[in-house]
């Protein structure tokens, strides 16, 4: 296993910490997103969808198994090297983003250091 | 006495100090038999609920629905059944309430049954009642008991116990705050008479499951007083003592193995009451550091006059649902594992409403903090190689929560719940694996879907079919589990009222996780007028029985109504058609990703139709001979890839579209100030 890949945490799906480089990584792809200190969603691709798109009606009325766009749309969030789509959020039109995870790189590095934890097949576990 | 502040109730909600009795007691109970021990606990729980299911008489005991549970004196939770955890991980308040007001006046002595179903004073809402019964050893209190059960009747300005148009508590019916209602093992009279009047919908319901939860408590009391004749009442308390340490030890290892950070998630609800309007229901920022985890629910939208708010205890309850069903799976369900576990709640927000509010349909507030928390909590310990399989999206919460009230076929009064709908929700799709079809309930992942025979001969409905919904489940790498869906025809009497609780019409419930997509949203279907009867009479060869088929061609005549789930009280007449949806998980991961062999079985089973095999999934095929065409699918995947990239836009781009952006202002009435929902004015009740 590559130094660099030791150093690689899965933290969902599809996004990769590389934490001696401090980056956000496409786990498919390995494009780099960004700085790990900043939401991840800054380095992806963004498109808002139309939730009838996805879900469309079933039946001709104003409930009708189908969001409604007025109250409710999809944020995409895509991998700009892969194209993966690396996160979804159902959003009011408008409504701000959401920075779901901020990760304290200072205390998993010292952690990491003082053996706390180890990284195995990519994913943190807790020294014995 | 004084109403329990928020302070008290999250206090009470943590363990209790080691006294030295319970630690020289637990220092004596060998390893060996503490784990004998652990199990009888689970026994006389496993028992109890038993007792329970068979005594209770409203279909959510019948289902299962329910909780049992044992204490400590001092009224820390040490174990409970498999049920409504959310029912569970709350007593504890009502239990230290007791004993620091009632101590004296009217006392504590064994005999008693203690009972109670006022959120304001530690339940989840008032058709959630308890009863609790302390445990005397030879004249000292060793435990306590309890049963816990919704019964779907409250004497309320409607029927069912969740009135929709309730704007204040006052319009709630019957609100206990924790009351002594037996002494010597026998419930008062008096008590009886005054609690019969707020049953009179159904009485023989109301009262059945006010015994059923008396008569449980007991079996769990008569069962723990076995074990101290057994083993000593030493072992008792050292047993327990141990299982509380053992259990917090393990939640904050689990705790302490995960990175620190914060982690958020956003839910929004779709209904205040009856009327369609958005709400920022709940904004979670979880803070992990060290050994400890804080849920911060500011941002969350403030108290409306309705009855869709909810007391701060009933969403920590909310909490544990999750925490119990896939956190702290394999601990003890104890008080001490929310030790590690701190809450703050902004006063006058819908989680923290004046006491003067309306809370009884607070579960569709709080579960979606369950939801928020289950989306959080992904993010938070996907990373751990040793809890990554334990992350899922949580599970469709939307549901027709369909109440049937009047004079069944025969002529008793009755005021229930068609649960079908509730306890065949779709597990939301999971790391390893899709959620699971029609798993359970969102608030009791062990509840049943009660029998379809026994419902027909109980209530003046015939089941005309129950099946999975096609397309109910949000699509991904790993799909949400499906949900189920009965259509009720109103049989044997010339009417029945029915009204429906419930969000989830306009906006899907329930993030979906890591790139996959949301579960469908529900509407309120019924058919007045509706020919079903006489095309199962007239035995039509046309007539189809395929929820899906029905919907799409109309092939059941009649006035066809589409409106939002939540619905007031309502005259049906003989052979008018209901419809009962429970909600699909939401997805989990890329739909791209998704094996096309997959797919294709999920068509096989229905589960989805063919425009979500080849629009979401993007899979080739040959529709006849359900045969994949490989390289066609790999080429349309590839396509749609591309087609990300070139529609994708930079976040800043994104951001400064997106920005000017709002929704209209006629729903966000209830939501706060936009987008931050803080409070714009005082509430009138």
């Amino acid at each position: 296993m590559s130094p660099e890949t030791q150093s690689r945490i899965r933290v969902t799906e599809y996004l990769d910490l590389d934490i001696n480089r401090e980056e956000w990584m496409c786990n498919r792809c390995g494009r780099v997103l960004g700085p790990a200190r900043e939401n991840y969603k800054r380095g992806c691709l963004m498109h808002e969808r139309d939730p009838r798109e996805i879900h469309p009606r079933v039946v001709s009325a104003d409930f009708n198994f189908s969001p409604d766009p007025l109250w409710i749309r999809i944020v995409e969030c895509y991998c700009p090297g892969c194209g993966t789509q690396i996160e979804t959020e159902y959003l009011p039109p408008g409504h701000p983003i959401t920075h779901d995870i901020e990760i304290d790189m200072d205390s998993l590095k010292e952690r990491l250091r003082k053996g706390d934890f180890v990284i195995r097949e990519n994913r943190l576990e807790a020294a014995e | 006495m004084p109403i329990p502040t928020l302070a008290e109730k999250l206090e009470w909600l943590k363990p209790a100090p080691a006294t030295p009795y319970e630690i020289e007691c637990a220092a004596k109970v060998p390893q060996g038999d503490y784990e004998i021990g652990v199990q009888v606990t689970n026994d006389i729980l496993d028992e109890a609920m038993e007792v329970f299911v068979r005594s209770s008489r409203s279909y959510f005991g019948v289902s299962g629905d329910s909780m049992v549970a044992i204490f400590t004196a001092n009224g820390d939770l040490i174990n409970a059944s498999c049920g409504t955890y959310l029912h569970a991980i709350i007593q504890p308040i009502i239990i230290k309430f007791i004993q620091k007001y009632y101590q004296q006046n009217p006392g504590i002595k064994d005999g008693d049954i203690w009972y109670t179903n006022d959120a304001l004073y530690g339940g989840i809402h008032n058709p959630d009642q308890v009863a609790l019964m302390p445990i005397f050893h030879k004249g000292k209190l060793l435990a306590w008991g309890s049963a816990a059960l919704h019964t779907t009747e409250t004497g309320a300005i409607e029927p069912g116990g969740m009135p929709v148009s309730a704007k204040s508590r006052f319009e709630e019916g019957l609100n206990l705050p924790p009351m002594k209602i037996a002494e010597n093992f026998e419930i008062r009279n008096d008590f009886l008479e005054m609690y019969s009047a707020y049953g009179m919908r159904a009485p023989a319901m109301f009262i059945s499951d006010l015994r059923a939860r008396c008569t449980t408590a007991d079996r769990v009391r008569v069962r723990v007083l076995e074990l101290a004749e057994k083993r000593g009442p030493e072992f008792v308390t050292g047993l327990f003592r141990k299982m509380s340490d053992t259990a917090e030890a393990g939640a904050r290892k689990k705790i302490r193995d995960l990175p620190d950070g914060k982690f958020r998630s956003i839910a929004f609800n779709d209904a205040i009451g009856m009327t369609p309007a958005l709400v920022r229901s709940c904004y979670l920022t979880l803070t992990k550091k060290g050994d400890r985890i804080t849920f911060d629910f500011h941002g969350t939208s403030p108290e409306n006059p309705s009855s869709y708010n909810v007391h701060p205890q009933a969403v920590v309850g909310h909490v544990a649902n999750f925490m119990y069903e896939y956190m702290f799976h394999d601990l003890p369900i104890c008080s001490s594992t929310f030790a590690p576990i701190d809450f703050i709640f902004p006063e006058g927000s819908i989680m923290y409403p004046d006491k003067m509010a309306a809370t009884s349909c607070c579960v569709y507030i709080a579960m979606q903090t369950r939801n928020a928390t289950q989306n959080a909590f992904a993010k938070m310990i996907f990373s751990n190689g040793a809890l990554w399989r334990q992350v899922a999206a949580p599970p469709g919460s939307q549901h027709t929560a369909q109440i049937c009230a009047g004079l069944s076929q025969w002529k008793l009064a009755y005021s229930d719940v068609l649960s079908f709908a509730l306890n065949t929700m779709g597990q939301g799709g999971r790391s390893a694996a899709d959620g699971m079809d029609s798993y359970g309930f969102a608030w009791c992942a062990f509840g049943r879907a009660p029998d379809s025979e026994q419902v027909e001969s109980e209530l003046p409905v015939t089941v005309t079919l129950s099946q999975h919904w096609k397309d109910s489940s949000g699509p991904g790498f790993h799909r949400g589990g499906s949900g189920g869906v009965q259509h009720w025809m109103v049989h044997k009497v010339p009417e029945v009222i029915s009204m429906c609780m419930g969000n989830g019409s306009k906006v899907p419930l329930g993030q979906p996780l890591f790139g996959g997509y949301a579960s469908s949203p529900i509407p309120g279907i019924s058919i007045r007028h509706s020919d079903l009867m006489k095309q199962m009479a007239d035995g039509n060869p046309q007539l189809s029985l395929d929820n899906r088929d029905i919907l799409e061609r109309q092939s059941v005549h009649g006035d066809w109504n589409y409106e939002l789930v939540a619905r007031t009280p309502k005259p049906y007449e003989e052979g008018d058609l209901l419809f009962g949806f429970s909600g699909g998980g939401p997805g989990y991961g890329d739909p791209l990703e998704r094996e096309p062999s997959e797919v294709l079985d999920d068509l096989r089973k229905q589960i989805i139709s063919e425009w979500t095999a080849r629009n979401i999934y993007r899979i080739a095929y040959d529709p006849e001979r359900r045969k994949l065409d490989a390289e066609k699918t790999k080429q349309l995947r590839d396509e749609e890839r591309r087609a990300r990239l070139a529609r994708g836009k930079s976040f800043s781009e994104f951001e400064k579209e997106w920005n000017k952006l709002s929704p209209p202002k006629e729903i966000l009435q209830w939501y706060g100030s936009w987008p931050d929902a803080k409070p714009t004015g005082p509430i009138i009740r």
